[in-house]
């Protein structure tokens, strides 16, 4: 699994092994041809996936995000997300001490255009959002039929063979991670991309983010990036006082950030 | 009990209906159900395998165009993974072969999208304000000048 | 596109919950509403109720036999609505809803059958060929009318209104229960959510009561008697109370309180719901019957029997009103804000052919009533009127005081 960048001016690592890139080429082609020959992709790999040793966590680095979009773009392209609703989005603060803005336009999906606003703005960042993956998630809670689970490696999922579209887990999320699809009619959220982590690969938002702003580890291993940074840096989570304990944390959040 | 007849008969009926009701429902609960919590847990391996992954990372593109990515890593573009400005890998490549063509957006709106100057972007990074850039560039191409693999002059 | 004020987390424009969800708490009222007016003479031997308790019954069961249909028609997957049954996930209180509703189903079901059995049988009886045959079956193959089978009815009946009130409680409670639980939206979580549903419940199913009390009345020729109207009218006026005491209840100790969530509800309850609450929940809806009703029940004395009937009609009329304007507010209203507490949506309008749109639910409201039509053919709610008063004889003089009816 590449490393994380967490110095956006690190190099790529060629040197890393040649080895490297060619398998995980082959294996994404394989995956393909076994795609487009109609054989679930992956299931050669079950095997070598064990849930146990994982436990998934996401660091979102608000002070380095340009909001570029890029992590929206190559989340609807890996995802299929219906177009109106998302798995992940952006969000723009320009904040003053009286009076604060926020924004959101299709949620970062073109980045963001300038913007006027009727006070003099002395801080403005950005904020990406995704499914916290709670602990203790008041989605999964509410589901009346168990379609909506919480698997051992720490990944919030929705089965589409079960949901039956109340939306009840829609209404429960206090982070509005949720959508109704309406195109499978059933409920949907960012999946951490399980179809790829469990690869050895990233979630697409983390691949593509030019400035190291989206950070993927595991905190079951010591030497996790991810891991040390949530230990030892000063991190917040969303709406902490509702306790829903968000496996997402943030760095450099502001109190107007709800 | 006889004048309760009738209230037996209702009872019974009930009983029935129950019976029905619970060997019904072992039919219809799914198999993995339950196994590791109140969920269906061959869901699990379902969302494993739910699509091939469509994003590759630059190490994949460097499968095949290993000297196009050493010349993005030693510029200014390192960090800018190959599919931010190029399509996904999936639309292009498949099982080592390439089977379309790699769509590029060459306007200059694809590169403000991340260097234009707006409130939000850290002041370290570098953005530039369209009109002001090299004496105005709203109607310049950004690649007239740069190159996007290594776009520093 | 809906217009956004401020501004809305990028999924939180859209409202999964429609109209259908309005309608569902809407009809579970009237089924606990009704059930509670049909146990006040059932179980509490209120004899005023009397006159009303068959049509309380049979009205709780018609509109409990098509519950389920505002939520079949909302949900995404309708044809999957029976994994609530087969693998329900008990911390969800919606999973409830499988065991509570055929509970009760079981329990109205079975207090209609032993109210009617005897009806039944002497229909059985009497009939011929396949009526005959129909009713036989519906007794369940005995024709047992003796005194002592009757009191086993009679005791059966109390215990199961006993078991039916809790559980009808319950099926309307735990739809409070479901809008309460969720500490996301600050417009719906609030212990006194179940509480006030419940209440709201009791005034609409009372309302109901007192209308069709009033057209039966009118269909079977039969009198409307003073003491069960005025009864009917002292609960509403109670129920009414304590309903808008504990809605009020919540918006000042909200207010009182000034927490993050005050500023956008109050600011929702003034843009968006200033039609919908202040003006149809509150004043016209609550402040108007509350009135109407003190009059009726503070000066009983002075009042004609027809300035009577009418005040309770025209409240009641207006109740119902009021009660669909609550479950719109709460369910409606807490979708139009935002969970960033910073934006509201424009008001949600639901489509007039949609599945879940407004001539559904017109349909799903004139359904119920087609039912109590048919339940009336099969199993008539008022006995067979007596015979007319001849008129007294000019030679003889009128009848004594308590003669032959």
């Amino acid at each position: 699994m590449d490393e994380n960048r967490k110095d956006a001016t690190a190099p790529a690592s060629p040197a890393v092994g040649r080895r490297a890139f060619v398998a995980t080429a082959l294996r994404l082609g394989g995956g393909l041809v076994a795609f487009l020959a109609g054989v679930p992709a992956g299931a050669a790999e079950q095997a070598d996936y064990d849930w146990t040793q994982h436990r998934w966590a996401y660091l979102v680095d608000t002070t380095r995000c340009i909001g570029c979009g890029a992590c929206v773009r190559a989340c609807r392209t890996e995802n299929d997300v219906p177009g109106g609703f998302f798995r992940t989005w952006v969000e723009r603060y320009v904040v003053s001490p009286e009076a604060s803005h926020v924004d959101s336009p299709r949620g970062g999906l073109d980045g963001f255009a300038p913007i006027q606003t009727p006070f003099t703005p002395t801080k403005s960042f950005f904020v990406p959002k995704i499914c916290n993956h709670c602990e203790e998630t008041p989605c999964v809670q509410v589901c009346p039929v168990g379609a909506s689970y919480r698997t051992r490696d720490g990944v919030v999922l929705v089965d589409g063979e079960r949901c039956i579209g109340c939306g009840y887990c829609v209404q429960a999320c206090p982070y509005g991670s949720r959508f109704l699809s309406p195109e499978t009619h059933t409920a949907e959220k960012c999946t951490w991309c399980y179809h790829r982590i469990t690869k050895g690969l990233r979630p697409a938002c983390v691949e593509v983010c030019p400035t190291g702003t989206r950070r993927f580890g595991n905190m079951l291993r010591e030497d996790d990036p991810v891991r040390i940074a949530i230990s030892k840096e000063r991190v917040s989570v969303l709406q902490p006082h509702l306790l829903t304990e968000p496996q997402c944390f943030y760095l450099g959040l502001d109190k107007e950030v709800r | 009990m006889e004048p309760a007849r009738h209230v037996f008969r209702v009872l019974l009926l009930l009983l029935v209906a129950v019976v029905i009701f619970v060997l019904g429902r072992t039919f219809l609960v799914p198999s993995s159900y339950g196994e590791h919590g109140p969920y269906r847990y061959a869901n699990v391996a379902e969302q494993r395998a739910v699509r091939a992954p469509r994003h590759g990372g630059p190490a994949a593109c460097g499968a095949c165009h290993a000297e196009r990515l050493k010349a993005v890593a030693a510029g200014a573009h390192r960090a800018v993974s190959c599919e931010v400005c190029h399509a996904p890998l999936a639309r292009h490549a498949a099982d080592g072969a390439k089977r379309a063509e790699m769509p590029v957006d060459p306007s200059a709106a694809a590169c403000a999208r991340c260097h234009r100057k707006i409130d939000g972007r850290p002041a370290a990074f570098p953005q530039i304000v369209l009109a002001q850039h090299q004496g105005g560039v709203e109607k310049t191409p950004c690649l007239d000048c740069h190159d996007a693999h290594s776009p520093k002059l | 596109m809906p217009e956004i004020t401020g501004f809305a987390f990028p999924n939180d424009v859209h409202v999964h919950w429609s109209l259908m969800i309005v309608m569902y708490p809407y009809i579970t009222g009237f089924v606990a509403g009704a059930f509670i007016v049909t146990a006040l003479y059932h179980l509490f031997g209120k004899k005023e109720f009397e006159p009303v308790a068959r049509l309380a019954m049979a009205t709780s069961f018609c509109f409990m036999a098509i519950a389920t249909f505002p939520l079949n028609l909302h949900l995404g997957h309708p044809e999957r609505a029976g994994y609530v049954m087969v693998t329900p996930n008990f911390s969800s209180a919606m999973a409830g809803f499988g065991l509570i509703y055929s509970g009760y189903f079981v329990v109205l079901l079975l207090e209609v059958w032993f109210v009617y059995r005897r009806e039944i049988i002497e229909t059985a009886r009497r009939s011929r060929g396949v009526k005959r045959a129909l009713y036989a079956a519906l007794a369940l193959g005995t024709y047992d009318t003796s005194p002592e089978a009757l009191e086993i009815d009679h005791r059966a009946v109390k215990i199961l209104s006993a078991i039916g009130l809790p559980a009808a409680c319950m099926l309307h409670g735990y739809v409070g229960f479901i809008f309460g639980g969720i500490k996301a939206n600050p417009w719906w979580s609030t212990p006194l959510m179940p509480v006030i549903f419940l209440l709201s419940a009791a005034v609409s199913g009372i309302a109901l009561l007192v209308v069709l009390h009033q057209v039966t009345a009118k269909l079977w020729r039969r009198p409307v008697e003073r003491e069960t109207v005025q009864a009917m009218v002292r609960w509403l006026w109670f129920f009414l109370i304590i309903t808008v005491t504990l809605e009020l209840l919540e918006i000042v100790l909200l207010a009182y309180e000034n927490s993050d969530a005050w500023h956008i509800i109050s600011q929702l309850l003034t843009t968006r719901l200033e039609f919908s609450f202040i003006s149809v929940q509150m004043i016209v809806g609550s402040l108007v019957p509350f009135i109407l009703l003190a009059i009726v029940v503070t000066m009983n004395r002075y009042l004609h029997d027809r300035v009577r009937n009418t005040l309770a009609v025209v409240a009641s009329l207006l109740l119902l009103v009021q009660v669909f304007a609550m479950r719109w507010n709460i369910v409606i209203g807490g979708q139009l804000l935002s969970k960033s507490f910073r934006g509201l949506r424009s008001g949600y309008r639901p489509e007039l052919f949609d599945r879940e749109g407004i001539l559904v639910a017109i349909a799903l409201l004139v359904l119920p009533f087609v039912l109590l039509w048919i339940f009336d053919r099969v199993l008539p709610i008022e006995p067979a009127a007596p015979p007319p008063r001849p008129p007294p004889d000019p030679e003889v003089g009128p009848e004594p005081a308590g003669g032959t009816a």
